[in-house]
């Protein structure tokens, strides 16, 4: 998917100033709250008009000023979900899905109903009026209606921000799964670093009204590394074994030894790089449960401190030590380290 | 029943077809202007909204004569019109449905307008976004949300014009059988030194008809959609 | 704040109270709409010679009228367009019964538009619309429904007939062609018509002598000038203005 964005649009105090192009199909808006994020994505599905400039989707133009074009949002195949539901009250939860199935061209109706019920596991609530879902379930709800509409692009404007953290990792998994599954490029907007590196492959920055650049997740989640929050490993974990008082958590082809009380299915885990302590090496004895023998990828310069990407296997790590040690243990690309991990510091998402 | 005459029950039934078919007709007028003044933005907006409320604030025999310049023979709209097609509007009981209607109006605008600003805005976005044009999403997403505010702008119409008597009286005149409607008979009946009994049975029925509307209005809330 | 509102609450008082209330000495007249010309000439001529005495005039249907005074209204003399109202009123001994007596008389016509093609009664029911004052009210009316069954064309007429209030509203639809024709008296029609004239006179076989008698209320035969202003109305003077008017005096 390749999107171009050039547009003005004055609302009030407010002026948004945007002039990009990005390609991709896991792409995040990320930018703190009040920047503009929203009100430019809404100009992308044709609920907002610009006030000049053009916008081009996959090469077809959306809006041109110029040529006084403004193709309307049901003509646009751009599909929206926002952070609440917006479920229509006066339709089943069938009807609700449906809606955008129905004024889908046949050609265009791609994605199958009963596969796509499946996938966000809501087929037991077809017939029930949507005043009886659960907030998840609406969300799931909302996500299938849009799903269905078989959008070419799918616009998220902070679908996760309304939910609690448990609600949050369950969704994420449909949203991925669905979208995966049938091939719809989407832009994710959220001011939350966490969800951009879970669901974006490639991130566009909005402050202000206006776009300050384009980066990978894993690049601003290193940022990071330079203020007080550190970097944060974010891992996808398999099915837990219950090994004594700690589970055994299948990650790639090693297993982390965490102590919780054992997730049913794939999770997220947050491990902090300062967590994560390296031996030049092997230690005789340690209370960490987890203890790796790993090679260093690279190494990255982060003022005082240094980030250090460990190869562990077929997975990926981040230490964090500092410039002195990293010297003093002579770190660098291709040296062998060993890392340790204590059981209790890892943290579990949703 | 009441030593009703023929007169007086046809004042009835001609109250209950004028009040009726004034609603009807009003209902897809008062659904556009509603429309207009809730989603759109454009010149004049202002300007409507004071015409289309006008007729709260104006004595019904202002306009029932405004009405009567207005369409009569030498009408602005009757002379260069009416006349021509051979339409005669004054005296008939289709000046009383517009007269009922003209001052009811703005109750209907007003209802229909309190119930469509409730719609979640985001719900008329999630159908544009979902493929339905402005027209589809108005008949799939905003009538059946609509539907209180309709309902209770119709009841209120329908409720005023049963009641309607200074403009009727002056476009529609006091006609026996044709435009004489429960008000105007009642009038009748009470610049009569013999009417009283009359006059009084007329205002039971009146009571009577209203006090039906009503409870239907509170039996048909009950079982509309609720908007979440 | 509260010294604004209180300022304010007293101007609304005040205003309420301006609105001006009767004086003693005022003769209250209430009278058949047609009689609206003649009777306000006579009361100026009469309150002319008779210094500080004001007439309060009311104009109307002469039933409505009745119903008034009945109601409580204030009058002190009460013209009638025909005997039943007078009657009506005697029966309620609201009138002075020795001081009533005929006072003039008129006849019913037809107007309409100059071309329009109507010569009899009979012709009538051609018409569209036709106003006549409310028979439940209004003299002119009753006269004119009286004609109607004796002709035998009161069903005919049925859905056609406009009801006004009194007589010169019948002839203000006529005049304003609202309506193809009214029932109005001759009088009427000679005085206040402009662009209708009279099509034809209903035969008198057909209804009534239209009378109007004149009488004194209750109240009023206590007020010394409203008594001298009834004997007024049956001097020679008086009866000039009528027959000026076109009402028939004998």
């Amino acid at each position: 998917m390749e999107l171009t964005v050039i547009a003005q649009k004055r609302l009030g105090a407010f002026s948004l100033d945007a002039d990009f192009t990005i390609q991709g199909d896991k792409i995040g808006v990320f930018g703190p709250s009040g920047g503009g994020k929203s009100t430019m994505v809404s100009l992308i599905a044709g609920l907002n008009k610009p006030d000049r400039g053009s916008i081009l989707l996959d090469g077809e133009p959306l809006f041109d000023s110029r040529k006084g074009l403004n193709v309307p949002p049901e003509h646009r195949r751009i599909g929206m979900v926002f952070q609440r539901p917006h479920l229509f009250p006066h339709l089943s939860t069938k009807g609700n899905l449906l809606y955008g199935y129905k004024r889908c061209t046949p050609e265009n109706r791609k994605i199958k109903f009963d596969s796509l019920v499946e996938i966000l596991q809501i087929s037991h609530l077809l017939d029930r009026g949507v005043r009886y879902l659960s907030g998840g379930e609406k969300q799931r709800v909302a996500i299938g209606r849009t799903v269905l509409s078989n959008p070419r692009l799918l616009l998220m404007d902070e679908p996760l921000s309304a939910l609690d953290d448990s609600l949050k990792f369950q969704i994420i998994p449909f949203l991925k799964n669905a979208c995966d599954i049938f091939k719809i490029p989407y832009l994710f907007i959220s001011h939350s670093l966490l969800e951009m590196r879970v669901m974006t492959s490639r991130v566009l920055m909005v402050a202000d009204g206006r776009v300050t650049g384009q980066a990978e997740p894993e690049d601003l989640a290193r940022d990071r590394m330079k203020d007080a929050t550190g970097y944060t490993n974010l891992l996808r974990l398999g099915e837990p074994r219950r090994v004594n008082d700690v589970y055994a958590y299948r990650w790639g082809d090693r297993e982390l030894f965490i102590a919780d009380n054992g997730a049913p299915s794939a999770t997220f885990f947050e491990l902090s790089s300062r967590d994560v302590i390296l031996f030049k090496r092997h230690p005789e004895a340690i209370s960490a449960r987890n203890l790796f023998k790993t090679t260093v990828i690279s190494t990255f310069d982060m003022g005082v401190r240094m980030g250090v990407e460990l190869r562990c296997g077929s997975e990926k790590l981040v230490a964090e030590v500092t410039k002195k040690a990293a010297n003093q243990m002579e770190i660098k690309e291709g040296t062998e380290v060993y890392a340790a991990i204590k059981a209790l510091s890892f943290k579990r998402l949703g | 029943m009441l030593g009703f005459t023929p007169a007086d029950y046809s004042a009835i039934l001609l109250s209950l077809r004028v009040a009726v078919v004034a609603t009807l007709l009003s209902l897809p007028f008062g659904f556009a202007v509603a429309y207009l003044m809730t989603y759109r933005r454009f010149r004049g907006r202002i300007a409507l909204d004071v015409l289309i409320n006008l007729p709260l604030t104006l004595p019904p025999v202002v306009i029932g004569y405004l009405l009567l310049l207005l369409l009569g023979q030498n009408g602005w709209i009757g002379k260069w019109m009416l006349q021509p097609l051979g339409i005669r509007l004054i005296f008939t009981w289709k000046a009383a449905v517009i007269a009922t209607a003209v001052v009811g109006f703005p109750l209907m605008v007003r209802s229909i307008r309190t119930g469509m600003e409730t719609i979640d805005e985001r719900l008329i976005q999630a159908s544009r976004t979902l493929g339905a044009g402005w027209l589809d999403t108005i008949i799939t997403v905003i009538v059946p949300l609509s539907v209180r505010g309709l309902i209770a702008g119709s009841i209120l119409m329908f409720a005023r014009g049963l009641g309607e008597f200074g403009a009727t009286i002056i476009v529609a005149g006091n006609i026996p059988g044709v435009t004489q409607t429960i008000p105007l008979a009642i009038y009748e009946y009470v610049s009569s030194p013999r009417g009283d009994a009359m006059a009084l049975s007329l205002c039971v029925v009146s009571i009577a008809i209203s006090t039906a509307v009503l409870l239907f209005h509170e039996w048909l809330s009950r079982r509309t959609v609720r908007v979440d | 704040m509260k010294n604004i509102i209180v300022k304010f609450l007293l101007c609304v008082f005040c205003f309420a109270l301006l609105v001006a209330t009767a004086v003693a000495g005022d003769i209250n007249v209430s009278a058949a709409a047609s009689l609206r010309e003649a009777v306000t000439e006579l009361s100026d001529s009469f309150s002319k010679n008779s210094p500080g005495v004001k007439f309060q005039n009311n104009f109307g249907g002469s039933g409505a009228l009745a119903k008034q005074i009945e109601s409580g209204a204030p009058a002190d003399l009460f013209f009638s367009a025909n005997l039943e109202w007078m009657d009506y009123l005697k029966g309620k001994k609201l009138l002075d019964e020795r001081n009533i007596s005929a006072f003039a008389f008129n006849t019913l016509v037809f107007v309409g538009k100059p071309d329009l093609k109507v010569k009899t009664i009979q012709d009538v029911t051609m018409l569209d619309k036709i106003a006549i004052g409310s028979p439940k009210s209004v003299p002119a009316g009753q006269y004119a429904m009286e004609a109607f069954n004796k002709a035998g064309i009161d069903k005919k007429l049925e859905n056609k007939l406009v009801m006004a209030r009194d007589v010169r509203g019948c002839l203000m639809y006529a005049d304003r062609g609202e309506v193809d024709g009214a029932f109005v008296y001759k009088t009427d029609a000679e005085q206040m018509a402009k662009n209708v004239k009279i099509l034809f006179t209903v035969p008198q076989e057909l209804y009534p002598r239209v009378t109007y008698p004149v009488g004194l209320t209750a109240e009023g035969s206590k007020k010394p000038e409203a008594v001298a202003f009834y004997k007024f109305l049956q001097s020679d003077e008086s009866k000039k203005v009528l027959v000026r008017y076109g009402f028939i005096v004998r």
